[in-house]
């Protein structure tokens, strides 16, 4: 009994957790985020199993983790409510060249940031090139390039 | 916060998506917010709420002082705390101690150093009979593992004189 409720606790923790981190905590991997990520994969890991290291209990941890997983995206698909609890909505954060500062400041990015995406993914050099650049539910920002 | 919502930046753009900028900018207070939680967390954690720390590690004695224990109030399951036990009595004796309540429920008893003289079971726990060197002290070092969840409450016995409560609490 304690392996699922361990799985399921775990599951909702760390979903409460990321989503207070935001959307662009583990979006794009620098080194150093790849190395958090591990920790605290190492940190769950003993709890997930306890002092139980059969095969039963590690497939049941498994088997809860992946079902809690597939029954919240099942639950996403019927209720665009919890589908955007869970995800979220993209957000704009420049518009026609001009940086939306406000939405920059709570989504606590920067300038550079924004450059950053569109220098890799469009090649683009100037704020003024960019139609729209938008931070979207993965917290990977996109960016639309103006048309000349 | 509050010019906030008026402010052009915060306003909902239909186009290239749709947004309810109302609802992000409930999401950020909440990331907001959250971390404010972390940080309290952080700090508890620190002060030891979630056990070995200043909030945790309690001393107590009985009002005559013949008896005092060192114990840890919050524990974890599955993790070791000491609790140390002090009596006085005459010297070159043997006193019996008697651990009552829900101790033995919640925890288990991993070591217990020195060995007793005696130990057997009583209606409310175990007795232990402890040997008192020739100033009349004796110690008793306890490695207790919390198996159990929550709540538990304890008694540690000595005959002549008032039980000692402990409240001890286990988290998950």
């Amino acid at each position: 009994m304690d392996s699922v409720l361990r799985a399921a606790a775990m599951y909702l923790a760390l979903l409460v957790l990321f989503k207070i981190a935001g959307r662009r905590s583990l979006a794009e991997l620098t080194t150093f985020d790849f190395v958090l990520l591990m920790m605290i994969g190492e940190a769950t890991q003993q709890a997930l199993l306890g002092d139980d290291f059969s095969l039963t209990n590690s497939i049941l941890v498994i088997v809860t983790l992946i079902g809690i997983d597939v029954g919240l995206s099942l639950l996403k698909q019927r209720s665009s409510w919890i589908s955007r609890l869970i995800d979220g909505e993209p957000t704009i954060i420049v518009e026609n060249g001009k940086l939306l500062h406000r939405r920059l400041r709570h989504a606590r990015l920067v300038e550079a940031d924004v450059m950053e995406a569109a220098r890799s993914s469009q090649g683009i050099e100037k704020l003024e090139e960019i139609k729209f650049a938008i931070i979207e539910r993965n917290g990977k920002i996109s960016i639309i390039a103006r048309e000349n | 916060m509050n010019d906030d919502s008026e402010h052009p930046d915060l306003s909902s753009r239909k186009y290239p998506v749709r947004e309810d900028m109302a609802y992000q900018l409930k999401v950020w207070r909440f990331e907001r917010l959250g971390w404010y939680l972390l940080v309290l967390l952080m700090l508890l954690g620190l002060a030891g709420l979630f056990s070995r720390g200043l909030l945790s590690s309690r001393e107590v004695r009985s009002e005559d002082g013949r008896v005092s224990v060192e114990y840890e109030m919050f524990h974890r399951n599955g993790s070791t705390n000491s609790m140390k036990i002090s009596v006085s009595g005459a010297p070159e004796s043997t006193i019996e101690l008697q651990l009552a309540g829900e101790m033995l429920e919640g925890f288990s008893i991993e070591t217990l150093q020195p060995e007793p003289v005696h130990a057997r079971s009583s209606d409310q726990g175990i007795r232990l009979g402890v040997q008192t060197d020739t100033q009349g002290q004796a110690n008793l070092f306890i490695t207790l593992r919390g198996d159990g969840l929550g709540l538990f409450r304890s008694r540690i016995v000595l005959p002549g004189t008032r039980d000692m409560k402990l409240n001890q609490f286990i988290f998950p």
